[in-house]
């Protein structure tokens, strides 16, 4: 007779705390979706404010999951950012132990 | 027991907020909806100018002058129009696809016209089926039924001028400009403007 799979037995995966809060995941999700996205257009589509955004972004930077470049196009300064390869892992890793303690959740 | 309960459901609650928050911005994303519209009304207009330039001007120079203009005028409304979106993968393939038809296009329209050596009706055969191979290949990745009725509009005006007589070849070419590049582009532009009001409606117009 198999063992009855109790609660404890089941692995549930534990969410990444960089992609956790909200609008960095938010960022995350709008940057998969692109090449490479503008400050403003960051800003315009999240509706946060240029220090949040600012903080959110640097903090996604340090942990590798975006690069920024920032260039000058007919003479005004732009900053752009793109999801890097890490990044991109770390959201679909994100988004599988969501579901995944989605399921238990439901489940349970 | 409700405590726990209570907690359980908030925490489900979190969860479904935060897989909702992803989907939400995955579409804000994809809803950047670039407009090309203008470019197939402003090249048809410019076809049209070319013809009538080198038909009633007798000009060499009104294919090469006309081309090289609307190229540049092209360029830099694209560019200032861009900077305003970012890029997609799927906008960078279609933006490959009609950038190397236009430089296909320019070679063969400048040398053609400069040389001489090439029939009106073996001009329009070439330009038709490259036309129309840019609109097909465009139409596939937008999976956009009205761009693939132009590409098919392109190709059969490439089939008949192949064995038309030159003033019917003409008239077929202007019907497809018309067609292809004004009636398409004016749709285009109406079909932008709407889903840019409502994002929900989709169209092939969004480049996603």
């Amino acid at each position: 007779m198999p063992d009855p799979v109790s609660e404890s037995a089941i692995e549930l995966p534990e969410l990444n705390p960089v992609i956790h809060g909200k609008l960095r995941l938010a960022l995350l999700s709008l940057l998969s979706t692109v090449e490479e996205a503008e400050f403003t257009w960051l800003r315009a589509k999240t509706n946060s404010t240029d220090g949040n955004l600012g903080a959110q972004l640097l903090k996604l930077e340090e942990a590798g999951y975006v690069e920024v470049e920032k260039k000058f196009v007919l003479r005004k300064p732009q900053t752009l950012y793109r999801m890097t390869q890490s990044g991109r892992q770390a959201l679909t890793e994100y988004v599988q132990a969501l579901k995944q303690l989605l399921g238990a959740a439901i489940n349970g | 027991m409700n405590t726990n309960q209570d907690a359980q459901e908030l925490a489900k609650q979190e969860l479904t907020a935060r897989l909702s928050l992803i989907e939400t911005m995955i579409a804000e994303g994809r809803q950047t909806t670039e407009s090309w519209g203008w470019t197939f009304v402003l090249w048809g207009v410019a076809y049209y100018v070319a013809i009538a330039w080198s038909t009633w001007g007798h000009s060499n120079f009104a294919w090469p002058v006309t081309m090289i203009g609307t190229s540049i005028l092209t360029a830099v409304v694209a560019t200032r129009m861009s900077s305003k979106h970012p890029e997609t993968t799927m906008g960078r393939a279609i933006g490959a696809i009609w950038m190397a038809i236009g430089a296909a296009l320019f070679i063969f329209c400048l040398s053609a016209s400069i040389a001489g050596r090439i029939d009106l009706q073996t001009f329009i055969a070439a330009v038709g089926a490259m036309l129309g191979a840019a609109n097909a290949a465009s139409s596939i990745i937008l999976k956009w039924g009205a761009q693939f009725m132009c590409a098919l509009v392109w190709w059969v005006a490439a089939a008949i001028s192949c064995f038309a007589s030159a003033s019917q070849s003409s008239i077929v070419f202007l019907a497809a400009i018309f067609l292809c590049q004004i009636v398409f582009g004016g749709y285009m532009m109406l079909s932008e403007a709407r889903e840019r009001k409502s994002p929900e409606e989709k169209s092939g117009a969004a480049h996603a």
